[in-house]
């Protein structure tokens, strides 16, 4: 499990009131999923733990290394309905017409959608079980960070930044954390790693 | 010192507070008004150096549908219809949709893009792909996030769809550059569909990451506008 906590460094994404800081914020969202879980039995990485800004494909090559890694990059927007929570896929890619058996850097994403779709499904609704408002399916949007991961890989964006206390964004921490964590409890015994096809029918398993 | 001239000094040096104390919030006004001068005199003479919007009175008033954002859903778009002299000429006709769609509805929560933001060119490639070239405005005075930065990227496709079938998928530049991405969200790499039903089957899945060639139309294109930006 490839937890990643958006922005950093002088990139600090999203600023809103009360000094609160996209970067900031995130990464105390992405350490409590990362408890919540190895709690369940996961192995966690996140792709930063400090205030550092790893490039996207950095960030990408942290799950690419991965054999059945599961991806997830948190945001925290500017707008939207404060106290909701949104998940992302990338759209649908056009079929590929010329396989080598590798897959290219920037359409890594390409033959995980289905499985991003329904890891996207699973974690969408539980979080809006646990947060009003939230829609109840998931959002498709071309968010650069997922293009280039070769594995399940979604977007969750919490809104917002632009909380009247700091405390508001504090209080819905444990419960992303466990959407997440059961979104994926849920997700595990569908995830089987896709075979690559290679020149002349046969797949590397 | 004399005590007649301590009290005469303290009594002028309270006039001096007071007088200052009633003197501050004037000149405070007065600061930030020249500021916000400043600031205009700016905005103003960047966009008195952009092309001018291409309206022509001859052209024929035309009932456009322009996508903004949905004051009751929110992250929706909503289609609005307004009446525009629109040029037949898909160029012009895109600068001058683009153009309205910048300049933002009568409310203002509804906008999709930022006030500040100009469009600095437009052009039409022979394969359908326009391109258009935003000011660094429309990257930095965006709400940042993923929700934000999509609602922007979709305005500006489904207001070209619904208003120059032309254009049949988009390259979005910034200040002639091609971009990682808009805000830091979404990818500016890719072409977007524009028109779907006309765009089945183009080759699409071609996105250029940073640093790689890019396809030659485009590449051609980018060079044109850095050349006019340069001037």
């Amino acid at each position: 499990m490839v937890l990643d906590p958006a922005h950093g460094g002088t990139d600090q994404g999203a600023r809103g009131t009360e000094g609160i800081s996209e970067s900031d914020e995130v990464l105390q969202f992405a350490t409590a999923t990362k408890r919540a879980l190895e709690a369940q039995g996961f192995q966690v990485i996140l792709t930063r733990e400090g205030n550092d800004n790893p490039s996207f494909d950095d960030r990408s090559a942290r799950a690419n290394a991965q054999r059945g890694a599961v991806f997830i990059t948190m945001h925290i927007a500017s707008t939207g309905l404060t106290g909701t929570a949104r998940v992302y896929v990338e759209p649908d890619a056009p079929a590929t017409s010329n396989i080598t058996g590798l897959i290219p850097w920037d359409r890594a994403q390409a033959p995980f959608l289905s499985l991003s779709r329904k890891l996207g499904d699973l974690v969408q609704q539980e979080l809006s079980k646990r947060f009003k408002g939230s829609p109840d399916t998931l959002q498709t949007a071309p968010v650069r960070q997922l293009r280039t991961t070769a594995a399940p890989a979604i977007a969750v964006e919490i809104s917002s930044v632009s909380v009247k206390e700091r405390s508001e964004l504090d209080r819905m921490v444990p419960g992303v954390a466990e959407a997440i964590a059961r979104g994926l409890t849920d997700f595990r015994p569908s995830y089987v790693v896709p075979s690559i096809p290679v020149p002349g029918g046969s797949v590397q398993p | 010192m004399n005590p007649k001239w301590t009290i005469w000094l303290g009594g002028v040096l309270l006039a001096a507070v007071i007088a200052a104390a009633l003197y501050f919030p004037a000149l405070r006004r007065q600061v930030d008004k020249a500021k916000e001068l400043t600031e205009k005199t700016a905005e103003q003479a960047r966009r008195e150096l952009l092309p001018v919007a291409p309206v022509s009175t001859g052209d024929p008033m035309v009932k456009v549908k322009m996508f903004w954002g949905s004051r009751g859903q929110e992250g929706e778009l909503m289609p609005v219809v307004v009446e525009l002299p629109l040029s037949r000429e898909p160029v012009l006709r895109a600068r001058q949709v683009l153009n309205t769609l910048l300049a933002g509805p009568v409310d203002a929560e509804s906008r999709t893009l930022p006030p500040d933001a100009a469009l600095l060119a437009f052009y039409i490639l022979p394969d359908g792909t326009g391109v258009a070239d935003f000011s660094d405005e429309i990257r930095t005075s965006i709400p940042s996030g993923i929700q934000s930065e999509q609602l922007a990227v979709e305005s500006i496709v489904r207001t070209l769809e619904a208003n120059v079938p032309q254009v049949l998928r988009l390259k979005i530049l910034i200040h002639g550059q091609e971009a990682d991405t808009l805000a830091g969200h979404v990818d500016l790499t890719q072409l977007f569909r524009v028109n779907a039903k006309d765009a089945a089957g183009t080759q699409l899945d071609n996105p250029s990451p940073p640093g790689s060639k890019l396809p030659a139309p485009i590449r051609k294109a980018v060079d044109t506008v850095r050349r006019a930006t340069k001037r």
